[in-house]
This record gives structure tokens, C-alpha cells and sequence, in this order.
């Protein structure tokens, strides 16, 4: 198929930044429907599909990338390379690579809610890398607005022209041709040149099990074409490129793909860990000097156990992980075994939300019965002799008289809430050894509160926390930005005396003892009764801190059993003891999977 | 193996009691004459006249049926099997109800023990019981009984009740040893799926008894009746020496035997029925000819053999292991050794080398120790 190489002046490239539910995806629809790249029934469709998203979870986890053929004013077409965000607060490299692809951003605002944590983390980072930010102000067709405020907001906190911002609504098309002349105008053109070395960004990657892994590229400088050698910078590997296509928003083949040009390229790769996003693409007959700047490996942050609960399950529970990485190369597994759980995985995700995700597909996806551990985040350690090394597993703390410092991951958190919680989210802020940095007000209402607080506060329940103190109208982002000593202990848990490694925990000293109490009282709730009694302790080396125990069953007899009783008696033991089988046999306990997640809530008395 | 015994569902009552879940109408005795026509139909299945050694009439209230009826039942189950020397013929009966009349009709159908629903001497526990007697009518009904040479009587007690105190029930112990009966049965109170008890708990209405003192009582029940000769010899019953129930210790060994009427439960060739507990429906399957039974429970060998400790260990003599060999050809121990020893260790279960059995405390928490062998 021919395809006539685009003049850079001609090309925009451009992401859509927002708050979750702030109209992300409409827009992008709607910019796709009045350009005719979808019908109006694909329109609607779209909304529908994304309404679902949204009530599972409201993310969108993998970037959407299209171009769009717009004809402008000036009776010139446009290609317009629309590259969508992941809208997760754990998919900050994402994001930024993605911005990194582009020139220009529209950072959309809902006109009731209007700026939120996410927006401001969003537009920090466009800022960051230079992009061209175009204000939209989305949703003013709701009965009930505030656009002036949302306005000022823009104005106060992101430090944007208010009288550049655009008004519409995505959903019934208001002032959509403004975004349009707005992009055209306001977006800088790309630069590079096509016969330059070649160097492409890879932005994104997908797994396809008829294509092998989609690799998303911009191509910065130089050309991309079919039948090329190509080789990743960074990852060192050559490929053959065995096509090269758009998203138009269906895979289009191309020839090539020249400067300033978003697309794909296949090169038969299977394995999506091979392909990084960030890496730069060059040729291997011609090689760029250097990669593209900004590159890092994923990093995993909060790590979790996952079990099987039947131990025949192993190799179903491998299975299952190995083909979820396919299209997801920031989630990590290895091996692992606990004398509690057996044989099982340690998994390694970007945040919380990512863990949810991943484990919500591993329990829809298959029938594997799980048992999850309390998640942890990693932690660095620096050895009296010198050595430092990070942990992601409790297990692994060596001896305490061998670590010179204890040190935790730190995130710098901001909250935008109505002020009237400030209050309370700074004392729940207090309370998780959360360092003040600032507030600023937003307007009369509303305030944009930062702290600096360990990632391990933050990630147990702090968003549900935040959700729960605020009515649901505080939202929250987070950005990892260090590592610093703290006085980090291991607390153990002992079931009937017998220390069970799955429930060791690292924990702040100052936290420890009540930690400790209300895990032991959790764990009580959730370990039913047996036909003795099971002491529960916790301890820190060996001194125990906490303790509580679970009183034997002390009356549990059928008092009739007949004729008539005698199959229906026998249904109802054999189905207790079938769910008994459910639960992990430790020792001569029966601990439910549910408990090795109490670590979790035990924050709270 | 041939069955020697014989159960005869009889589903009336006056009055459907809060805690109850068996199979019955109650106010409903416009369906007796249907009920006796429709009993008579099933036990067509009866070919010729069997020999048998025990026949328990359970309920519902058996005697709650009018002198005629009552005889008329006996006349058609009677006319199907041949009670053998020795027989034990046991009939359910309600203290509220029972006319000299009806005590009559029982002597003359050959009746030797009744079980009487007894179930509290104090007004309380009655009246949140929703019995309809008084403690002055047990006494009555027994002495009633004794008249007519019905000397092998049983009283059915219940602890556990709502509101019921320990002191209560050790004056309901104290009055049922007076009567001298040489049979008790003893049972814990128990919220069954369905009945008002339960829905009234849910609801937060009604209380259920502490544990800690539902195992007093149960204490209390171990220690009283057995010093008044009323040996334990099962979890829920007591009795003096040969006055166990020998129909009821028939269920604990697993031997087979047939059943009639709706609900009703029988153990044949290895195979548990049951017919359907609907009143209704059992009447209208047998009048239209159809099979009355509502689910089979066919079981393996080994189910089988699982299900003979489930029911074997509730009696205080436990499992003879010569006898389980002998019955199921499998090993108790290769069956279950593990279990054994680990319900042993914890003093829950007895190991004399020839039998299993339970402990004091084992009988405590029983359901517990049982489902380790299912």
C-alpha cells in the first residue's frame, strides 16, 4: 500500500491528560467520530464500553495510541497522532514516556470537579518535559458547573493561562472543532529529519498471540521501514522489522514511518519482557550516537506472596503468571517457598492498583484457588560491612546486629481535598509518619495538601482511608522519591507457638506494639475455633509484644441423630470439612486464606 | 442382611413447636383418613408378613391421632409384619394429649415402651418450648401409662433452652428421676435451618444459650442421670441396664431397615432413602401409584464405612474394630488411623486396642471429633 511521507510540518502529536473520569476517553472518541475515523454507532459503542471500564475500576491500563487525517481551516490535512496515557497513579513511567512521544498535551478538567491530584500530577509531568499544554475545561453541558472557579484553579495551582483554556463537552460534541485549531495551532510541529540515523521512542508495547509483541514507536528522527534491521539502545537485541503500520485506529500497514510519525512495527519478538518501554529504536546499518534520554527499567515497588491453596495447583498458578506477563512486562514473579504456604510466587508490581489488577485477572481468568499474602514494599538495607541490598520479601531481613541502616522507600503524596478535611487527612497523615511539606488553597474551597510519607503507609489502605474520611471527594497522587533510614523492625507472628513465616511483617519500632496487638486480634477473628486452644503472638526477635488467644470449642454435638437425621447430619459435617479444606493446614491449625490478608487492615484498632 | 426393624412416620401434631423441623401438618387432621389409605398403599411393598424385632412409631405425635385412627394405623402396619419374641414396640407420645382412651389402644396394639415428649418440668421453658402440657401432665401420662402395664417409658428432655437457667434444668433432671423412668434421652436444643427458632435468632429475637453454659448442662446431664442408675450409653441418651433403646442403638450400628410414610428414612441393601417430606406430595405420589421416595443416597464402600464411625462413635461404647472389620472388609486403622491418633492425642477419642471410642470431653465437642473421619 502506498503511503506519501508526511511532511513533519503537517503532524501533532498529542496526549490527552485528566482525573479519572474527567472524559478522557469520550474526547478521544469524539475526535475520532467528527474526523470520520469511527462511525457514529462505534461512537456510542465506545462510550458504552468505557462506562463499563470505568465501573470495574475506572482505568485505563494500556495506552490507546491513533492517528487521525484531520482537514484543516487552511484546506491542508493533518495527521494528528493522538497518544493516550495510562490514568493510573502507579504508571508514572508510562505516562511519561507516552508524553515524551508527544508535543503537546490537552489536560482536560471536569467543570464540576474540576482539578484533581491526578490532573495536577499529569500536567506537572507534561510540564516537565516541555509539552505544549492546552487547558479544557470538559462536562460544561452538566446542569450544574463551576467553570469560572475551575478556571482559577487552573490559574492558581498548574499556573496556566486561564484565557487559553477551551470549553466543551466531549459527549455532546460542544466547541470540538475549537480542540481541533486549538491542536493545529497551538501544538508545535515536530522536528527531525528523515534522513537522520534513525532514532524511534518506544512509548508502548502489547502482546498479540497471532502477531507476537506490537511494539509502539515515535519516530524522532531518521525512518523506520519494512525489511529494516533495527536494534534496541538499551536492550541490545536485533531485530528484522517485518511490518510497519498506524493505528487508523485499526492496524494500518505502511511502508515507513518518518520523523515526527506515531505507529507500530512487528518484529516477530514473542516475548513481551524483550521489548522496554522507553528503549530507543535505531538502525543497525546506521546507528544513532545515542538513545533517546529518559529511559529506566520498570521498577516494582509493592510486592505480594501468591499461593496456591492446593499445592497441585503450582504449575496451573505458573501457567497463569506466565501469560499475563505477556502483556504486561512491568508485573515480575519468581519462584518462592514458605514453610507456611509451599510452594508459591513472589510478585512484583508498580503499586497497589497494579496488584489488584493483575490478581483480579488471575481470579477471573482461571480457577486457581489463591492465597495472597499482605503486600510490602521494598526496602533497602546498608550492612556493617558495607554491603547494601534491597529485600521485597520480610523473610529475607538478615540478622539486625548485622544492618547498619534500615532504609524504606519514601513517596511524596499530594491530596486535593475540600478543606474542611484537612484536619483529618493531616492527622491520618501524622499518624502513618508523614513528614508536612505544603497546602495550598485552590479558590475558596478547596486545598492541595503534600506530604512526604513512607510508600509502606501509604500503600496498605491509605487511598480507601482517604476515600472513606473525605465522602469520597479527596483524591490523591503519589511519586516515589527516595530511599531514607528508619527504625524498621521484623515482627513475626506465632499460631500455637509456631512462628508462621507468611505473616512476618516489617514495621515501623514507634508502630510495632499496637501493629501487633491488632494483628493478633484480627487473626483471632479469622482463625475459627479449634479443639484446643491456639495462642496467637506476635514478637520482635524473639520477645513476644502481643498476644491473644483462641479459646478451644467447648460444646459441638448433634443432640439427635436417627433415622432420618443420619444422611442429612452427614451432608452438613462433610460440608464443613470441605470448607476446612480451603484453608491452609499449619501445624494442627487451620488458617483460613483470608487471614494472611488481615496484616493488611491491622493498621487500625 | 435382611432388616428387623421397622419406622412408621406418623406426621400430625396439634401445634407446629418454634423449634421442630420434622416432617408434619399441624391443624391438619382432615388428612388423616388420606394419610392411613396412602401408609396403606406403601406398605404394599411389604411382601407377605415380615418377622421383625423392633417397631418405633415416631412423629409428628402419633398419639395425637383419635383413639380410632390410632387403631387403625396399628391394624395396617401390623398386618404386614409379625412382631417377633422379645419385640421392643416403641410409640412417640405427647403428655398433652393422651387420654386414658389412646393409652388403652396402645397397650392392646402390643405396645411395650413409650417415649414421651417431656422436654421441661418448668412453666418457662415449656411455654418458650411452645409445648402445650404442664409438668403435672408428664406425671399424669405416666402414671397413666404404668396403670396399663407400659412400664418401659422414656423421657424426652431438652437443655439449652432461651432464658433457661442451670439451676432450671438440674430441677427438670431432679423431677424427671423422681418419676423413675428407665430410659432419658437429654437433648441440647438445636436451631435448625427453616424453623421459627431460627429465623426468630436471626432477627436477634430469641438468644441462643451460651456455649459455656449449654456444656454445663450437658455436664450436668452426664452426672445426674447416671447417679440415678440412668447409664450414658450414647450422646443423647441415658438408661438403666437393658432399657436401652433397642431400635435406636439399631441406627448406631448400621444395620439395615425399612421406613413408611412421608419423610421417612430407611437403609436397605446399603442404599439411604428418603421419601419426600412434603405431606402432600407423599400422599399424592402413592395414591397416583408412584414411587413415594424423594432422594436416594447411594453411597461406596467406603462411604459406608465412614458413615458407621460417624454414627458409631455417638454410642459411649464405641466402634468394636473386629465388628467393623467384619461388617465393611475395610481396617479401621487403614481407614482412619491417622484420625485416631490425632483426636487420641488431644484426649478426645479412646483407644483401647479393640474399640474407639469417645471420651468425657470428646462427647463435648463430638461433631467435631466425627467430622475428622468423614
Amino acid at each position: 500500500m502506498g503511503f506519501r511521507r508526511m511532511d513533519p510540518q503537517y503532524i501533532r502529536n498529542f496526549s490527552i491528560i485528566a482525573h479519572i473520569d474527567h472524559g478522557k476517553s469520550t474526547l478521544a472518541d469524539q475526535l475520532l467520530l467528527k474526523t470520520g475515523a469511527i462511525t457514529q454507532r462505534e461512537f456510542h459503542e465506545q462510550i458504552l464500553d468505557d462506562l463499563d471500564v470505568e465501573r470495574e475500576r475506572g482505568i485505563t491500563v494500556k495506552a490507546r495510541t491513533v492517528a487521525i487525517p484531520y482537514k484543516h481551516t487552511d484546506g491542508k490535512t493533518y495527521e494528528l497522532n493522538l497518544i493516550d496515557t495510562p490514568g493510573h497513579v502507579d504508571f508514572h513511567y508510562e505516562v511519561n514516556r507516552s508524553l515524551a512521544a508527544c508535543e503537546g498535551a490537552l489536560l482536560l478538567v471536569d467543570a464540576f470537579q474540576g482539578v484533581q491530584a491526578q490532573t495536577v500530577a499529569n500536567a506537572y509531568a507534561a510540564i516537565d518535559v516541555n509539552l505544549a499544554i492546552i487547558p479544557v475545561v470538559n462536562k460544561i453541558d452538566l446542569p450544574v458547573t463551576r467553570v469560572d472557579e475551575v478556571l482559577e484553579e487552573i490559574e492558581s495551582i498548574l499556573g496556566l493561562d486561564p484565557y487559553t483554556a477551551l470549553k466543551v463537552s466531549a459527549k455532546k460534541g460542544i466547541n470540538i472543532d475549537d480542540v481541533f485549531h486549538a491542536i493545529v495551532d497551538r501544538v508545535p510541529p515536530p522536528s527531525g529529519k528523515a534522513d537522520n540515523a534513525l532514532q524511534a521512542l518506544v512509548f508502548d508495547s502489547k502482546y498479540d498471540s497471532f502477531r507476537g509483541v506490537i511494539t509502539y514507536i515515535r519516530v524522532v528522527e531518521g525512518t523506520v521501514r519494512k525489511g529494516q534491521q533495527v536494534q534496541f539502545m538499551r536492550g541490545g537485541t536485533m531485530h528484522q522489522v517485518l511490518d510497519v503500520g498506524q493505528f487508523r485506529p485499526r492496524m494500518t500497514p505502511v511502508e515507513s514511518l518518518g520523523p515526527g510519525q506515531v505507529g507500530f512495527f512487528l518484529t516477530g519478538v514473542k516475548e513481551i519482557d524483550k521489548i522496554n518501554v522507553g528503549d530507543t529504536v535505531t538502525d543497525v546499518a546506521r546507528p544513532a550516537k545515542k538513545a533517546l534520554p529518559g529511559y529506566k527499567k520498570p521498577k516494582q515497588m509493592v510486592f505480594c506472596g501468591m499461593y496456591p491453596t492446593d499445592s497441585n495447583d503450582f504449575e496451573k498458578l505458573r501457567d497463569e503468571l506466565q501469560r499475563l506477563s505477556l502483556n504486561d512486562s512491568s508485573f515480575s514473579y519468581f519462584p518462592e517457598t514458605s514453610d507456611a504456604l509451599g510452594f508459591g510466587y513472589r510478585c512484583g508490581f508498580l503499586g497497589m492498583l497494579h496488584m489488584e489488577i493483575v490478581q483480579q485477572r488471575l481470579e477471573k481468568e482461571q480457577d486457581v484457588d489463591l492465597i495472597q499474602t499482605a503486600p510490602n514494599v521494598t526496602y533497602e538495607l546498608l550492612l556493617r560491612n558495607g554491603d547494601v541490598f534491597t529485600i521485597d520479601n520480610p523473610q529475607d531481613v538478615p540478622d539486625p546486629s548485622t544492618i547498619d541502616e534500615f532504609r524504606e522507600p519514601i513517596a511524596k503524596v499530594s491530596y486535593i481535598l475540600p478543606k474542611a478535611y484537612i484536619g483529618p487527612i493531616m492527622q491520618l497523615c501524622e499518624e502513618r509518619r508523614g513528614t508536612y511539606k505544603t497546602t495550598e488553597y485552590m479558590g475558596s474551597e478547596r486545598a492541595q495538601l503534600v506530604y512526604e510519607m513512607p510508600l509502606a503507609e501509604i500503600v496498605y489502605d491509605m487511598y480507601d482511608k482517604l476515600k472513606s474520611v473525605t465522602s469520597g471527594y479527596g483524591t490523591m497522587d503519589y511519586e516515589v522519591i527516595g530511599f531514607l533510614p528508619a527504625d524498621l523492625v521484623k515482627m513475626d507472628i506465632m499460631v500455637k507457638g509456631e512462628k508462621v513465616d507468611a505473616l512476618s511483617t516489617i514495621t515501623h519500632r514507634s508502630t510495632s506494639a499496637r501493629r501487633g496487638r491488632s494483628l493478633c486480634k484480627r487473626l483471632k477473628e479469622e482463625i475459627t475455633r479449634h479443639q484446643f486452644e491456639i495462642p496467637i503472638q506476635a514478637a520482635i526477635g524473639g520477645k513476644v509484644i502481643a498476644r491473644e488467644t483462641i479459646s478451644a470449642l467447648r460444646k459441638n454435638v448433634t443432640a439427635k441423630c436417627y433415622g432420618g437425621d443420619i444422611t442429612r447430619k452427614r451432608k452438613l459435617l462433610e460440608k464443613q470439612k470441605e470448607g476446612k479444606k480451603r484453608m491452609k493446614q499449619f501445624g494442627s491449625v487451620e488458617i483460613p486464606q483470608k487471614a494472611f490478608l488481615s496484616v493488611l487492615s491491622a493498621g487500625d484498632e | 442382611m435382611t432388616y428387623r426393624s421397622v419406622y412408621v412416620h406418623v406426621p400430625f401434631c396439634r401445634h407446629r413447636c418454634g423449634y421442630c423441623d420434622f416432617t408434619l401438618v399441624a391443624g391438619r387432621d382432615d388428612l388423616i383418613g388420606d394419610y392411613l389409605d396412602a401408609l396403606d398403599l406403601e406398605l404394599k411393598r411389604v411382601e407377605g408378613v415380615v418377622e421383625i424385632d423392633t417397631l418405633f412409631f415416631g412423629g409428628g405425635t402419633p398419639t395425637h391421632l383419635p383413639p380410632e385412627a390410632l387403631r387403625r394405623l396399628f391394624e395396617i402396619v401390623l398386618s404386614r409384619f409379625r412382631l417377633a419374641s422379645g419385640y421392643e414396640f416403641s410409640v412417640e407420645a405427647n403428655p398433652a394429649n393422651l387420654s386414658l382412651e389412646t393409652v388403652d389402644v396402645l397397650a392392646q396394639a402390643g405396645v411395650n415402651r413409650v417415649s414421651l415428649g417431656a422436654q421441661s418440668f418448668d412453666s418457662r421453658s415449656l411455654a418458650m418450648l411452645e409445648r402445650d402440657h404442664r409438668a403435672e401432665d408428664i406425671e399424669l401420662a405416666v402414671r397413666w401409662l404404668r396403670r396399663q402395664g407400659i412400664a418401659n417409658l422414656s423421657l424426652d428432655l431438652i437443655f439449652g433452652v432461651p432464658g433457661q437457667n442451670l439451676a432450671e434444668w438440674r430441677e427438670t433432671i431432679r423431677r424427671a428421676i423422681e418419676l423413675q423412668p428407665p430410659h432419658v434421652s437429654a437433648y441440647g436444643l438445636t436451631f435448625e435451618k427453616g424453623t421459627a427458632f431460627w429465623t426468630r435468632r436471626q432477627k436477634g429475637q430469641l438468644e441462643q444459650a451460651d456455649e459455656e453454659l449449654e456444656r454445663a448442662m450437658y455436664a450436668v446431664a452426664m452426672e445426674e442421670l447416671p447417679a440415678a442408675r440412668l447409664v450414658q450409653y450414647e450422646l443423647s441418651n441415658y438408661a438403666h441396664a437393658g432399657f436401652e433403646c433397642r431400635h435406636n442403638a439399631m441406627y448406631w450400628s448400621g444395620e439395615p431397615f425399612e421406613a413408611f410414610g412421608p419423610g421417612a428414612a430407611r437403609l436397605i441393601d446399603g442404599v439411604r432413602q428418603t421419601n419426600h417430606r412434603s405431606v402432600f406430595t407423599w400422599i399424592k405420589r402413592l395414591q397416583s401409584g408412584e414411587s413415594p421416595v424423594g432422594e436416594t443416597d447411594p453411597l461406596t464402600a467406603e462411604g459406608r464405612a465412614r458413615e458407621l464411625i460417624f454414627v458409631g462413635l455417638r454410642r459411649t461404647s464405641g466402634i468394636d474394630r473386629r465388628i467393623f472389620e467384619s461388617r465393611t472388609s475395610l481396617s479401621l486403622d487403614a481407614l482412619a488411623g491417622g484420625s485416631i491418633r490425632r483426636q487420641t492425642s488431644l484426649g478426645l477419642l479412646e483407644d483401647t486396642g479393640t474399640h474407639i471410642r469417645l471420651t468425657r470431653e470428646g462427647r463435648f465437642v463430638a461433631d467435631s471429633v466425627i467430622a475428622e473421619f468423614l
